[in-house]
């Protein structure tokens, strides 16, 4: 089981300063008792998501020609961008290299300071999902074909509280999905559809935030690992203090 | 019924500060349920306009300004008097603004501001159900709209921020996709609860304006 820090790319601090200590941070985990369980060897080591701060593609980019063996995914929501802006995306994440994508619904701008901003929910994740491995799209001739279909793991943010979760998890594993990754609310998860999921041999990973987690990341690690989860992502807030500085 | 709710009355005033002569057309239609264009709104209005220091050379209310057969009908009772008439204030949606503008070729000021197609619960009392998506999926859903009633407007399934009962955004109400579960099953819908929505065709909407 891999844990995996997830970080929003930062708004007021200076990029460079940030890869630095992103990097640091990612070699403090090595060091600590967590990578007695870390045997997540397909699983990135890093998540850097794209909200409203620094452009996500730029800095996965940086971070690939500076510290080239760091193994990143790069997340995005629907809420902020059309499928021609995604498409363009793609192409850019496929050329440097990224093929670990993890795409969710995203916050609605009501719910943030953003809240007279248009949400643009073009696509929904399926729809994500039919241009990645369905080649909806592939009638525009410039646009690579099977390669991308296949080049990309598409890893889905899903909720896993009621009956209707799993009928869009199985609509996703119908698509192609390749991870599911299990918004954590702090409820007890269904564990028939994690079973249903890892029978259908897709990974599972639970997507946590630090405020959920306390004040021993081993403690919630202990307590999570008879779920038969592949990974934990930990969502932190700051690269250089965080849950995984303090343990 | 599509919904209006009154405008901000300076703005109006703002709009006629150029003409004298203004004329008032209310809506006998959709304005009138929601009490923005019926003839007690067009009195208010005709008041508020006298007091105000203008001339109304006219006040009616027409059935469906939005039509263009029933206006040429109506609009032939104030014939003389909209010669003599400068600016119409309109007390209906955008669609009869526009169309009495287009008809008449005067300055036409909108007196409301138009909302969404609306169900009833009671007057003042108003739920957006349907959005006009040019292509409905309500056989497929259980007889709910998502599209409208999740403020993500999604097609597949629930967003990751739901609670198992409750919508993300509208902490008080119940996440579409629950009660899409719920009716699908009801009513033995099981070929309709696996079936995957493609995007949706935005080219649609688009095409349904002709300038
Ligand atoms: S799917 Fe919803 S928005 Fe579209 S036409 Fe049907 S009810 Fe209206
Ligand atoms: S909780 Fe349900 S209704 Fe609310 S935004 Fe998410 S999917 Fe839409």
């Amino acid at each position: 089981m891999r844990i995996i820090p997830q970080i929003e790319t930062p708004v007021s601090e200076n990029y460079i300063n940030f890869e630095e200590n992103l990097i640091k941070l990612i070699d403090e985990i090595k060091k600590t008792e967590l990578s007695n369980i870390d045997t997540g060897q397909n699983l990135p080591q890093i998540i850097i998501e794209q909200n409203f701060g620094v452009n996500g593609l730029l800095l996965c980019k940086d971070l690939k020609d500076k510290y080239g063996n760091v193994n990143i995914a790069y997340a995005f929501n629907m809420r902020d961008k059309n499928r021609i802006s995604i498409l363009s995306d793609l192409i850019t994440l496929k050329q440097i290299g990224i093929k670990d994508i993890i795409a969710s619904e995203g916050l609605h701008p009501l719910k943030t300071v953003f809240n007279a901003a248009k949400p643009v929910y073009d696509l929904d994740i399926l729809g994500l999902g039919l241009i990645l491995k369905r080649g909806f799209m592939n009638y525009l001739e410039h646009i690579p074909g099977k390669d991308t279909q296949d080049f990309f793991n598409l890893g889905a943010v899903v909720a896993l509280s009621s009956a209707v979760d799993g009928l869009k998890i199985k609509k996703l594993i119908n698509i192609g999905a390749d991870r599911f990754i299990i918004n954590y609310t702090g409820k007890n998860l269904d564990e028939d559809i994690i079973n249903y999921i890892k029978s259908e041999k897709k990974e599972v990973i639970l997507l946590v935030k630090e405020s959920y987690i306390g004040n021993s990341l081993e403690n919630f690690i202990r307590e999570n690992v008879n779920l038969n989860l592949d990974g934990i992502i930990i969502k932190i807030l700051d690269e250089k203090t965080n849950v995984f500085t303090r343990q | 019924m599509f919904l209006t709710e009154k405008k901000d009355i300076k703005e109006i005033d703002e709009a006629l500060n150029k003409y004298k002569k203004v004329g008032i057309i209310g809506c006998a239609s959709c304005a009138s349920v929601c009490l923005t264009g019926g003839s007690k709104e067009v009195r208010e209005m005709e008041k508020h306009l006298k007091d105000s220091g203008k001339e109304v050379t006219f006040t009616i209310s027409i059935d469906e300004p939005c039509d263009k057969r029933v206006l040429r009908e109506d609009i032939r009772f104030v014939e003389d008097e909209m010669k003599n008439t400068e600016a119409v204030v309109v007390l209906s949606c955008g669609t009869g603004v526009q169309t009495i503008g287009e008809f008449i070729g005067k300055k036409t000021v909108s007196g409301t501001d138009s909302k969404y197609i609306a169900q009833t619960e009671h007057i003042g009392e108003y739920n957006a159900l349907c959005g006009g998506c040019d292509e409905c999926r309500l056989n497929f859903t259980g007889g709910v709209c998502t599209i409208t009633l999740c403020p993500k407007g999604l097609l597949n399934g629930p967003c990751e921020g739901h609670n198992g009962i409750n919508c993300e955004v509208y902490e008080d109400k119940e996440c579409v996709f629950v009660k899409s579960y719920e009716l699908m099953t009801k009513y033995s819908e099981e070929e309709n609860l696996l079936k995957i929505f493609n995007p949706r065709d935005y080219g649609l909407s688009v095409k349904r304006t002709k300038i």
